[in-house]
Parts: C-alpha cells; sequence; structure tokens
C-alpha cells in the first residue's frame, strides 16, 4: 500500500506542476486548493470516522474501538488544521483577506474546536476506562452539530467561497476536476494507511 | 403510565436535592450571578457609553450568558461524585430521572441568571428592546438548550483533572448551533427588523435533538 500511495502521490504532485493550467481567473498559486480539498475532505471523514468508532466503542465496550476512535481524532485534527491554514491562503490570494468567518470557514473552525475539545477531554482524564466512555459520548455529541453546518449555517451568511459544482454542472476544467478528484482518493489512502498503522 | 408516574417523583424529588443543597450552599449560585455581573459591568465600563452596534450588543449578552452558564453548570455532579453517593442515587431513581432532574435545576438556575442579568445589561448598555417577547422567547429557547448540552457535559467533565477551563471548551461546539440564531434574534428584537421564524424553529429543533441526544448519551456514563 504504501508503495502504491507514493507513486500516487509522486504522479499528482507532477501533474499540478506540470499537467494542470492556471485556474480561470485566480492564477497559478490557487494551485493550493489540491492540498486544501484534499486536507478538508480528510477532516471531514475522520470526523465521522472517530464517531463511529466511538458508537462501536460504546455498543460493544471493546477498548480497540476506542483507540481507533482517538486515533482518527488526533489525525483529523493535523489535517484540519493544514485545510484551515491552507483555505486562509487561498482565502488571500482570491478574496485579499485570509479570514472573513465564512460559512465554511466557520464550519471547518467549528471542527477544530471539536477535535480540540476531544483530545483536550481525553488528556483531562486519566483512567482509561472513564476516558473511553467519555470521550466516546462527546463525539458522538459533537456530530450532531453537522446538520446545523452543513444545512443551516450557510443559509444564515452569505458565502464568498467557489462552489465549483451548481445547477449548471460542474464549473472547472476536466484536467483540474481529474487531479482534484486523484488527490481527494491519495489523501484518502493516506489516512487509511495512517489508521492502520 | 405508573411508571411514568414515578419517574416523575425521582425527577421531581432530585430537583427538591439539588434546590436544598443550593441554598444551603449559595456559592456556586452567587458565582454565576457575580461572573454575569462583572462581566456585564466591566463590558460597559470598558467601552464607556459609546454607542454599539446590535449585533455586538446581542453577542456580548450570549457571551455573558455561555461563560456565567459555565461558572454554574461545570459542577452539577460534583457533590455526588466528591460523596461517591451518585450509584446510590442511581439505585434510587433510575439514570434518566437523575438527568432530567439535574437538567431541570441546571435550567432553572439559567432562568434566574438571566433574570438577574438581561435587565442589567440593557440598562448599563442602555439598549432599547423593540420585541421584548422576540426576546425573551429566544432566551428561553437558548437556555434549554445550554441547559440539555451543559448537563451532559458536566456529567462528561465529573472525572477529568481540570474542568473548570474545560467545561466551555466542550460545551461551545456543541451549543453553537444555538449559540448564531440567537444571536441573530436577539440582534431583531433590539431593531425594528422583520423577525425571522425559521431562526426560531432551528433553535427549537436543535433544543429537541440536544436533549433526546443528552438521554441516549447518558445512558452509556
Amino acid at each position: 500500500m504504501n508503495k502504491i500511495i507514493f507513486l500516487l502521490t509522486a504522479v499528482i504532485v507532477a501533474a499540478i506542476i506540470f499537467f494542470v493550467p492556471p485556474i480561470k481567473g485566480l492564477g497559478e498559486l490557487a494551485k493550493i486548493i489540491f492540498f486544501h480539498v484534499p486536507t478538508a475532505w480528510v477532516a471531514v471523514v475522520a470526523f465521522f470516522s472517530s464517531a463511529f468508532f466511538a458508537a462501536k466503542f460504546l455498543r460493544t465496550k471493546n477498548f480497540s474501538f476506542d483507540e481507533l476512535s482517538a486515533r482518527a481524532a488526533k489525525l483529523g485534527f493535523v489535517f484540519v488544521l493544514l485545510s484551515t491554514v491552507s483555505g486562509a491562503i487561498f482565502s488571500k490570494l482570491t478574496w485579499g483577506a485570509y479570514w472573513n468567518w465564512d460559512p465554511r470557514q466557520t464550519t471547518i473552525f467549528v471542527l477544530i474546536l471539536i477535535y480540540g475539545a476531544y483530545l483536550t477531554l481525553r488528556a483531562a482524564v486519566t483512567d482509561e476506562k472513564v476516558r473511553a466512555k467519555v470521550s466516546a459520548v462527546y463525539s458522538l455529541l459533537s456530530v450532531l452539530t453537522v446538520p446545523f453546518l452543513v444545512f443551516v449555517l450557510p443559509r444564515m451568511y452569505f458565502s464568498l467561497h467557489p462552489s465549483p459544482i451548481n445547477s449548471s454542472g460542474v464549473e472547472m476544467d476536466s484536467e483540474v476536476v481529474i487531479v482534484l478528484i486523484a488527490a481527494v482518493i491519495d489523501a484518502t489512502l493516506i489516512f487509511v494507511r495512517l489508521m492502520r498503522r | 403510565m405508573k411508571l411514568f408516574g414515578s419517574r416523575c417523583d425521582c425527577v421531581l424529588a432530585i430537583v427538591r436535592k439539588d434546590f436544598l443543597l443550593n441554598l444551603r450552599r449559595r456559592a456556586t449560585f452567587a458565582a454565576m450571578m457575580m461572573f454575569a455581573l462583572t462581566a456585564t459591568a466591566s463590558l460597559s465600563l470598558s467601552t464607556g457609553g459609546a454607542l454599539l452596534d446590535e449585533k455586538f450588543l446581542a453577542a456580548i449578552l450570549w457571551v455573558v450568558i455561555f461563560f456565567a452558564a459555565g461558572a454554574g453548570l461545570a459542577g452539577t455532579f460534583d457533590d455526588e461524585a466528591q460523596a461517591g453517593t451518585l450509584p446510590t442515587l442511581k439505585l434510587y431513581g433510575d439514570a434518566q430521572a437523575i438527568l432530567f432532574g439535574k437538567m431541570s435545576v441546571a435550567f432553572l438556575s439559567l432562568v434566574a441568571l438571566s433574570t438577574f442579568i438581561l435587565p442589567i445589561f440593557l440598562i448599563l448598555f442602555d439598549v432599547g428592546v423593540e420585541k421584548i417577547f422576540l426576546l425573551l422567547a429566544t432566551v428561553l429557547l437558548g437556555l434549554i438548550g445550554l441547559a440539555a448540552a451543559g448537563t451532559l457535559t458536566a456529567a462528561l467533565t465529573t472525572s477529568a483533572a481540570v474542568k473548570g477551563g474545560l467545561f466551555p471548551i466542550l460545551l461551545f461546539p456543541v451549543t453553537l448551533p444555538i449559540f448564531l440564531p440567537a444571536i441573530r434574534l436577539t440582534e431583531i428584537s433590539f431593531t425594528p427588523a422583520q423577525v425571522d421564524s425559521s431562526l426560531l424553529v432551528v433553535i427549537l429543533a436543535f433544543d429537541a435533538i440536544l436533549i433526546l441526544a443528552s438521554s441516549i448519551l447518558y445512558d452509556y456514563l
């Protein structure tokens, strides 16, 4: 699996540098989206994975699920930080400001807060059994914010965030779409590999 | 029906027990009130009577309520945890009765907090309320969600080494879906702008979700 991931990553990096044309109206620097979108995707996947393993732990009391839930949260925290920093750079390039509490920025920041709270809770509880229980419950409680972040928040605030898919279809060059999808798959594979560590 | 009745009796008994304990030892309640008063007074003093935007005022009000609630609710299960009586309490009433008893006490404490701080806030910041019923409904609905999430969060932090700082860290992300619409509605209540009733529905729906989730998840603690 390591070899496949390494090869895929190398091909994607080469494609971004040599094959993908500058993004319409945004230029060469905006290619940071090939890093930003996959890391944001993995941050969300890790969030749901953590909650899934938390639910499995509460049902079975098998501590290996607690370990998986914690590992997914730790990886998710790293990916969400990478996504936030790359998103802020993209925001500066396109909107002229690193941060303006756009709904998407709010969503990613709430994810940082949830991951941070979850990891702080784990650090604050010393008893292994209690730690596993309370962190699983918090993981599942925090999932409740997802419908709000996805469906309600974007209605409350105006968004500058580019929406590549709208009613008229995908608004990107086909090369960009292909490389972006490959980058998302690559990032997901990296996450799966790190989960199996 | 009988089961429901006996569970209601347990809930009421827990509310009565906590109410009497709070009356006997008023420190937690006093700390919550004084925190809200100090925060409001310091913000009003530091802005020096400047004309503040309604959105900013609404945000200040909810930040004060949130952190004062944190000061009051963090120790919801401390008495039982310190005395080691939570298992005994669970023998008397089931886990659900304890949760809803504690939640009711938390809600009543927050209502008392808001009754105390809201008039002071409006006077100190010289805020004209255009829609008083909207403001009251928003505060009440917001407090329901805070009480529900706060009670479960307090149960989670009972065994934690750093309770005080941890509580607001855990509570804020899960109450954000209440916090943001509540700030918007509070802002509308300060202005002649049209009421967006869908935001009230959002808070109400999330209150229901938080109560239901707390009820399901508390059984695992």
